[in-house]
């Protein structure tokens, strides 16, 4: 990422300098005013899913679902810690389920969590891949933009979508077991 | 999709509920996870600010305009429509700027186009990966931080060339 960050930011600097160097410092602005405004959005939905997690976590519901998910989880992740596995189900059943909001706070306390495990760096990169295949039961943004353009069948994507977003979950996993395969 | 509007609600009823009933104390317990979200925030904030920033700058010096050209025939190759390449290059970096795109295609072509189902399917099976690696990463040492990055960017790649063949024959 350090490397990624410095050589776009280099290039893109580089030809603004030659192109419109007036427009560098604006696009800059931009970018952070940006992130200032997600992240007060985030501190909104943050706060709701949060909040509405730890009510169900002291229920004991999500005891319960990361018990149901765990044949899944132990093994694709190659842990038995009980915390990590419980936000690790969390965040896989929200992404799934299209609910973004509970899944980024879930996947970051996973990701820490992680860090006492035996193969932290296999399981980190394995979730983090998972995430990055974006499947979902309903694209429910596609599919009211889609719907607010006029599209005579707004719903006629969904199984495209799912089927290669399960392809780049297939991709992932494997390659990510693969490059990080246990040396015999 | 009156009914989907319908699952939330009763999650969350549910839950309370459900909690209410097993002593869970629901406004504290609410109210102490809710406390989490804004020390969150902080500690992801400049990592997304940096991500988004690069965003601009790839888009506003025209790095972005670029590389479509240069790899427009990589794209093509993997039957991707040309058309749909300004998506698949902004969808690592940024969320609201791919969704601006979609709009536009949907404006251009028609939502019901081959090249409107084709970036419907790019949108929905594709992930914001820069700026997901950005929030997951953050704060996290790993020995090959490039690995699952690069291994996210082929198989998403990938999944768009399936989504794309699938459009065309579903």
């Amino acid at each position: 990422m350090n490397r990624l960050f410095l050589v776009v930011f280099l290039l893109a600097a580089g030809l603004l300098l030659w192109r419109d160097p007036s427009a560098f410092l604006p696009a800059l602005l931009r970018g952070a005013g940006n992130a200032v405004a997600l992240c007060i959005s985030l501190a909104a939905v943050y706060a709701i899913w949060l909040g509405f997690l730890q009510v169900a976590r002291d229920a004991g519901l999500l005891a319960g679902m990361a018990r149901g998910m765990r044949p899944l989880t132990a093994r694709l992740f190659c842990t038995r810690e009980p915390k990590a596995l419980e936000r690790i189900a969390v965040n896989l059943s929200a992404n799934f389920l299209g609910m973004g909001g509970a899944a980024t706070p879930a996947g970051r306390e996973a990701m820490r969590l992680l860090g006492a495990s035996e193969r932290a760096e296999y399981a980190r990169s394995m979730l983090f891949v998972v995430n990055c295949s974006g499947l979902q039961f309903l694209p429910t943004t596609v599919l009211s933009l889609r719907a607010q353009a006029g599209a005579a069948n707004a719903y006629d994507i969904i199984l495209p979508a799912l089927l290669a977003a399960l392809c780049a979950l297939l991709i992932g996993a494997g390659l990510t077991a693969l490059a990080y395969r246990r040396r015999a | 999709m009156t009914w989907a509007a319908r699952i939330l609600p009763l999650l969350f009823a549910g839950v309370f509920l459900f909690a209410a009933m097993r002593r869970v104390k629901v406004y504290d317990s609410f109210a102490s996870g809710a406390s989490e979200a804004l020390p969150l925030l902080r500690s992801l904030f400049p990592y997304v600010a940096a991500v988004l920033v690069l965003a601009e700058l790839f888009e506003a010096s025209g790095l972005s305009a670029r590389l479509q050209e240069a790899l427009a025939p990589a794209f093509s190759m993997l039957g991707i429509p040309r058309e749909v390449a300004p998506l698949v290059l902004i969808k690592p970096f940024s969320g609201s700027g791919s969704m601006a795109l979609l709009s536009d295609l949907y404006a251009a072509y028609g939502p019901d186009s081959y090249i409107a189902r084709c970036a419907s399917v790019i949108y929905a099976s594709g992930e914001t990966i820069f700026y997901i690696s950005a929030i997951y990463f953050a704060g996290v040492k790993m020995r090959r931080p490039a690995l699952p990055v690069a291994i996210a960017l082929i198989s998403n790649l990938a999944a768009f060339a399936v989504g794309c063949l699938l459009c065309r024959i579903l």
